[in-house]
């Protein structure tokens, strides 16, 4: 067998996180250097994007390209990078608040265009970056600085909303189980269209005790253990309601006739019109008076 | 003989009468007129009143023209209702259907009594021709043809071209309602002759209006990749793109709001694609964060506004200038985007041409200011030379570049050698966050100072770029006329207007609104007394925005109204007049 093209260091670029020690994320970015390592592509031909927050920090600490934009808007600025070049290899990270509050308009679309991309949530249930602040998948009752009282609000639950919108895949992983999360990132990517990936990643400062890799640990449960068929997108949607109360872990939902790529269909729409092209100065005479 | 005609027709929804024009509008481009027609609607979206505005001449149309030549009402009502867009004079024939009875008391309310008021039974004419109602602008179309001249035989190669396949019988009876009005028009003469001059160069026409002449620039341009959000009145663009774009292996998408689609649009020029969303006021106010972002992170992008009236919805339908302060200021931070804004149909294709250069090889946000006007008036023009039209690319690394490559390098001219994803080596963290040479985050204050001098640096040659002014007129001239957009095709009228009157009057239009070219302004200002800075808009923000970086001379006026208030000619020669010393 022929030595891997490429191993996990070198998708490690040189700066060095801002995370707090102990931060969830650290694994997260351990298991997806892994990953890609496992996919094969070289760097240059990974494009990954993010938002704001400070899991969005992750496409700096790759050496693949990144893009670090603005909050809640990775996805539409993916999916322009996916169908202007379909040869990328294209990934998307961010937190809950990026993706399910100021971004959560967003993640309707992307599914039901299925674009062939990557989601990775890293959820916390708080925000971390502007200092523990109530975040959407936060449960009711939680006392942030922002919520002083206890919050009035029932939680997004993440999983439940992607598959209701159709995605193709999803699945819920937790650094506190490095090989399973290394794997379900890996076949996330492998997936042929919108992939959808909720990690359960501790913020250290402040999160709550419960949802430490700790008790994570304890509480984790894969999929497979409960005999789940990822086939079965109704039973995927009853283990999801279960959101805040389990860990669930691995692939909830897996669409087994994966239907056509949004960037397929363009390529072949882009073929079958390019007969019509015309030289670029007879442009205007689509508009000649005859 | 006049060689220039100006005629204005309402009714409602089931009249036809924009149809006529259109009508009218491709028989006169046919013959070799210069032809310019704008339209407007009530607010339904379907039926409801409509009327339009064609005006033909036989040399070039800088403007829909002030009051009417020839005024069509098929009901007061409907024509009442659209004053301000047809306005009258002491000069005009009116002609109005027989049936709606004697003109109204709101026709002398608007003080001017219209020279010659014709009323002809134009539904009974149609029905007797035609066997319906329903071809009474086939009617008004042989009134037309009969009483000022336009030739017949083109007007009846447009029914045919409309009617030709739309079921039996149909083309004849249109055929036998023009023959009628025809008819009816020679056996009742005009009291005064009133017939418009053959086109003196009869040659090949583009009909086509601003918004169609941007989706062609950007086409001519290259552009891959279009992200937008349906908003009138710019939504046409994304319409002609979603179907061109791909025989030229683009990609329109048609994204969930204003937001996801400059965001996709951005996000495919950092793929390496040239790149364009499309929107008018609101969406633009959506947009600005993103916009700020393709300043920071130094990426191509050309963005169109069809500006409408506002804030908020305003009057979708209808133009404005008073989104300027908008293009130029709208951001947190410091920020400098360059601005241009087309002033008519045709070079709305070069302008654009010219913002997709501007934003590779400056690797910016460039803004096109269009109004509603220009995007959506239909025009007979002449064809555009493009041989001379140069299309430019941003600069990419050379493989000695991509050795240790800094995606922000400081350069002379503060331009940096771009790479994309797919570039082996070029790798990089393109970011909202401030950056060192290399792409990476950082704090630093003079980090920060270096960049910013960098990016606003790097703009600087736009200020020397003449070629973006148009200047005419005795250049010693001490009154100034100063326009842009729209509202420059009625200054380029007045000011002929007033040098034909002896007004020392000189004019300048600015394609580029922005960044300020501050010497080009000071050498013009040189000679300047007095003048008008021209604009449809309550504040006057070009006015506003000279003042605030350059020497304005004290006796520059600004001459600034509210949107969907067009200026007329006359009225501005007025204005010059009494500033000129040769008046006094």
């Amino acid at each position: 067998m022929n030595a891997p093209a490429f191993q996990a260091k070198d998708f490690k670029s040189d700066l060095k996180p801002i995370w707090c020690p102990g931060c969830g994320d650290f694994g997260v970015l351990q298991g997806l250097y892994r990953a890609l390592a496992a996919i094969g592509r070289p760097p240059h031909e990974i494009a990954f994007i993010s938002g704001i927050g400070c899991s969005s920090r992750i496409p700096g600490y790759t050496t693949a390209y990144g893009f670090n934009s603005v909050h809640g808007r990775s996805l539409p600025i993916a999916q322009g990078v996916k169908l202007a070049n379909p040869d990328l290899l294209v990934v998307v990270a961010g937190g809950d608040g990026d993706g399910f509050s100021i971004g959560g308009g967003h993640v309707a679309h992307a599914i039901r265009r299925n674009t062939d991309l990557t989601y990775l949530v890293m959820d916390n249930q708080v925000y971390g970056l502007t200092k523990g602040q109530l975040s959407p998948t936060a449960p009711r009752g939680l006392q942030t600085v922002t919520s002083p009282l206890g919050s009035l609000e029932e939680p997004i639950n993440p999983l439940l909303y992607v598959l209701a919108y159709g995605a193709g895949f999803v699945a819920q992983a937790t650094p506190a189980d490095m090989p399973g999360m290394t794997a379900l990132i890996e076949e996330a990517i492998r997936y042929p269209g919108f992939s959808f990936v909720n990690i359960q990643s501790p913020c250290v400062t402040f999160g709550e005790d419960d949802q430490q890799l700790k008790a994570h640990k304890a509480k984790m449960k894969t999929l497979a253990s409960l005999g789940h068929d990822s086939a079965n997108q109704l039973k995927a949607m009853d283990l999801a309601r279960a959101y805040g109360t389990e860990l669930y872990t691995g692939v909830f939902y897996r669409n087994p006739n994966p239907p056509p790529t949004y960037d397929a269909l363009i390529r072949l729409r882009q073929a079958e019109q390019s007969k019509k092209a015309v030289p670029r100065n007879r442009i205007l005479d689509a508009y000649l008076q005859k | 003989m006049v060689d220039d005609l100006i005629l204005g027709m309402a009714g409602s929804g089931g009249d036809g009468v924009v149809s006529a024009g259109e009508s009218l509008l491709s028989a006169a481009s046919s013959e070799g007129y210069h032809a310019l027609m704008t339209k407007s609607f009530g607010s339904q979206i379907r039926g409801g009143e409509s009327s339009c505005r064609v005006r033909l001449s036989t040399n070039k149309v800088l403007n829909p023209g002030g009051a009417l030549d020839v005024a069509v009402a098929l009901n007061w009502d409907d024509f009442f209702r659209f004053g301000a867009e047809l306005p009258l004079s002491v000069a005009t024939v009116f002609i109005y259907e027989e049936k709606a009875g004697p003109p109204p008391a709101t026709l002398k309310e608007r003080g001017v009594m219209p020279r010659e008021m014709r009323a002809v039974p134009i539904g009974e004419l149609a029905k007797k021709s035609a066997g319906t109602d329903k071809a009474k602008t086939s009617v008004v179309l042989g009134l037309l043809s009969g009483w000022f001249g336009i030739p017949s035989t083109a007007i009846a190669r447009g029914l045919k071209k409309k009617f030709g396949n739309k079921g039996e019988g149909l083309l004849e009876a249109n055929e036998r309602a023009l023959a009628t009005g025809i008819e009816y028009a020679t056996a009742h003469p005009l009291a005064e002759q009133h017939t418009l001059a053959l086109p003196t160069k009869s040659g090949p026409k583009l009909l086509c209006d601003g918004n169609d002449m941007c989706a062609a620039g950007a086409l001519f341009s290259g552009v891959q990749f279009f992200g937008g959000y349906p908003i009138t009145p710019s939504t046409e663009v994304m319409q002609t793109l979603s179907k061109e774009i791909w025989k030229y292996g683009g990609v329109v998408l048609q994204a969930e709001d204003e937001i996801a689609g400059v965001g996709a649009a951005l996000g495919a020029s950092f793929a390496g694609k040239k790149s364009m969303t499309a929107t008018s006021g609101p969406g633009m106010s959506l947009k600005t964060e993103i916009l700020g972002l393709a300043s920071l992170a130094e990426l191509p992008l050309v963005l169109l506004n069809v500006q409408r009236g506002g804030p908020s919805t305003g009057l979708p339908t209808k133009p404005e200038q008073g989104d300027l302060f908008q293009a130029v200021f709208s951001a947190h931070g410091d920020v400098l985007r360059p601005v241009l804004a087309p002033t008519d149909v045709s070079d709305t294709f070069k302008i654009t041409v010219e913002a997709f250069n501007i934003a590779e090889v400056y690797q910016t946000p460039v803004i096109i200011l269009s109004d509603q006007e220009i995007a959506q008036r239909k025009e007979a023009i002449d064809p555009i030379d493009t041989s001379k039209l140069e299309v430019l690319e941003r600069r990419r690394p050379t493989e000695a570049e991509l050795v240790d490559y800094s995606r922000f390098k400081l350069t002379a001219d503060s331009i940096s050698p771009i790479s994309h994803p797919g570039m082996k080596g070029g790798n990089y963290l393109g970011a909202g966050i401030e950056h060192n040479e290399k792409g990476e985050p950082t704090a630093s204050g003079t980090m920060h100072a270096r960049m910013n001098e960098k990016r606003f640096n790097k703009l600087d040659p736009l200020k020397k770029r003449t070629d973006l002014f148009e200047v005419s007129g005795d250049p010693k001239a001490s009154i100034a006329l100063i326009a842009w957009g729209s509202t420059a095709g009625v200054c380029r009228e007045a000011h002929a207007l007033a040098v034909a009157r002896g007004l020392k009057v000189k004019l300048l239009v600015p394609y580029l609104l922005y960044p300020i070219a501050e010497e080009i302004y000071q050498s013009f200002f040189a000679s300047v007394r007095s003048g008008l800075v021209v604009e449809l808009a309550h504040q006057g923000q070009l006015y506003r925005i000279l003042r605030m970086f350059t020497d304005v001379p004290r006796g520059l006026k600004s001459l600034a109204r509210s949107g969907a208030n067009p200026f007329q000619p006359s009225e501005i020669v007025s204005r010059l007049a009494e500033m000129s010393p040769e008046v006094n």
